[in-house]
């Protein structure tokens, strides 16, 4: 399997800052990479180069295994993108608006029905976009930047604004393009949750700085789980565990289970109500992805 | 690729006013001196032997003043197109070259004003038949009073492109719109290097079809460093 992107030690400066600081993204064919970080990282940075929209201060970029700076517009031809806001010609209607960018694809006529259909705006092709709600000139964008048949999709905070029947909705139509129309799929969000119910893999980046790259697997997997008890005397229990060398921990009043093997969790519960002790409950604590991101990205500011 | 993308521009130009004030530029010109002959057409048509050549100085009077009226207007409502919604990271996203894009919108103002200039032929031609000045029609200078002027204007067309096109903040393309409107109201009185002056034909150094030759040579020139320009700037 090849990469569809990828960049090598990509810098952009403004002035003294470096607003992207050495990116080498790896995408791979047919996944959905969920781009990550807070405001102001340097994602939309990094997607406008990607698009050739900016040029880079050093550092190189492959798409296609082609040299973006050599080959944009061959590169450009395989590429939709919606960056940011939706960008669109409020005056004209949607189906005008997609026969603009027809015209300079050169697709035929029957692809704007096609895309129409796709993100549902069939009913409202002849109506002018500025009378459109905000979710469906998300949806105009995504036809545009669909309009052409991409091999790969960019999109900068596709759901931005959108209320969550929009968000659910465009999660779902994102989800279906790798496998329906075989296409690699780069989504930038600030919003963890997001990138967590669509992506495959995963990118974070803080202060311009690529701080995790890899699967959504592994990830996940920094998400280290405890067992959490609560119980009659928290801090004998936890030392009666201690002593039959199960590692437990007192804290906050509960006793938590570093090992939450179902095996594991359930011997140590039968010790407890052998010796005496109340257990009221028992639930598993899990780390959730916005504290390992959170964690990850003070870590890097500190 | 440039039929296309000029293709699409003329169609995102729709409902914009462009092709309106195409129409109303020339006839507004016109209608200058259908308010002027219309109060004192015996006493314009004493002035002169050659009732026509004294005709067409007249409706040259406001010529240049509106073409660069429609300059200034033109320019910055192309801007706003794109500026409207930030389209230009679309556009720019586009499979074709920067320059290519930069082309197509000077090619589209430049064909609308050659439209205005077509219709100011016209119109001038239509309101002389009318005034009934005499058979002998200069076509010849008919021609000349209505696309000199307009090849002449050509450098000002670049420069206010370029200056709406890599505008953010608009406020820029208006102020110096208005500075060359002003400046070509008040040419008589400038110095004859200055562009917004061209189009009035009037020069003390050089003959109009000189000023024509002008016109193309620096149009070209503020062009092409307008386009470098355009194409060096990041899209944000």
């Amino acid at each position: 399997m090849g990469y569809v992107i990828q960049t090598n030690h990509l810098v952009k400066q403004f002035g003294q800052e470096k607003a992207v600081d050495n990116i080498s993204l790896a995408i791979p064919e047919g996944e959905v990479y969920g781009f990550l970080g807070p405001n102001g990282a340097g994602k939309t940075t990094t997607i406008r180069m990607l698009l050739g929209l900016m040029t880079s201060t050093s550092g190189s970029i492959h798409i296609f295994n082609q040299d973006l700076n050599k080959e944009r517009i061959d590169i450009l031809k395989h590429v939709g993108s919606l960056v940011e806001n939706p960008s669109y010609y409020p005056h004209l209607t949607a189906e005008e608006n997609l026969e603009v960018f027809r015209k300079v694809y050169g697709v035929p006529k029957s692809r704007i029905r096609e895309v129409l259909g796709v993100v549902r705006l069939s009913d409202v092709a002849g109506k002018k976009v500025k009378a459109f709600s905000l979710g469906m000139k998300q949806r105009l964008g995504i036809a545009i930047a669909l309009l052409h048949q991409p091999k790969l999709l960019i999109l900068d905070e596709p759901t931005n604004g959108l209320d969550p029947s929009g968000i659910i909705e465009i999660r779902h139509l994102i989800k279906r393009l790798p496998d329906e129309f075989g296409m690699t799929v780069l989504i930038s969000s600030h919003l963890l949750s997001e990138i967590d119910q669509i992506a495959t893999s995963v990118g974070i980046i803080s202060e311009g700085k690529m701080i995790f790259q890899d699967s959504i697997e592994n990830l996940r997997e920094h998400a280290q789980q405890n067992v959490v008890l609560r119980v009659s005397d928290s801090i004998a229990a936890s030392q009666a565990l201690l002593v039959r060398g199960v590692d437990a921990k007192n804290q906050d009043g509960r006793v938590y289970l570093h090992e939450n093997s179902d095996d594991h969790v359930s011997q140590a519960i039968r010790m407890l109500v052998q010796d005496g002790y109340a257990v009221y409950r028992a639930e598993e604590e899990k780390r959730s992805l916005e504290d390992i991101f959170l964690a990850m990205t003070k870590g890097h500011a500190s | 690729m440039i039929g296309q993308l000029l293709r699409s521009d003329f169609l995102k130009i729709r409902r914009k006013g462009f092709w309106l004030l195409t129409v109303i530029g020339p006839l507004g010109v016109v209608f200058m001196q259908t308010v002027n002959y219309g109060v004192r057409k015996d006493y314009l048509l004493k002035q002169s032997d050659d009732n026509w050549s004294y005709y067409l100085s007249n409706v040259n009077m406001f010529t240049p003043l509106a073409l660069v009226l429609g300059i200034v207007i033109l320019t910055s409502l192309m801007a706003s197109v794109e500026n409207e919604t930030n389209a230009w990271k679309q556009l720019i996203a586009l499979p074709v070259s920067k320059m290519t894009v930069y082309l197509s919108k000077f090619t589209v103002l430049a064909a609308l004003l050659l439209v205005a200039s077509l219709l100011l032929m016209l119109f001038t031609l239509g309101y002389g038949y009318y005034l009934d000045l005499g058979t002998d029609i200069p076509y010849i200078d008919v021609v000349k009073f209505s696309f000199y002027p307009y090849i002449a204007a050509l450098p000002v067309l670049a420069i206010h492109l370029w200056i709406a096109l890599v505008s953010k903040n608009q406020g820029v393309p208006v102020t110096t719109g208005v500075i060359g409107v002003i400046l070509t109201y008040m040419s008589y009185n400038l110095p004859d290097w200055l562009i917004w002056k061209w189009p009035a034909l009037m020069n003390g150094w050089v003959e109009p079809l000189t000023i024509v030759w002008l016109g193309i040579g620096f149009g070209v020139l503020l062009y092409l460093a307008g386009m470098l320009d355009f194409v060096r700037r990041d899209v944000t």
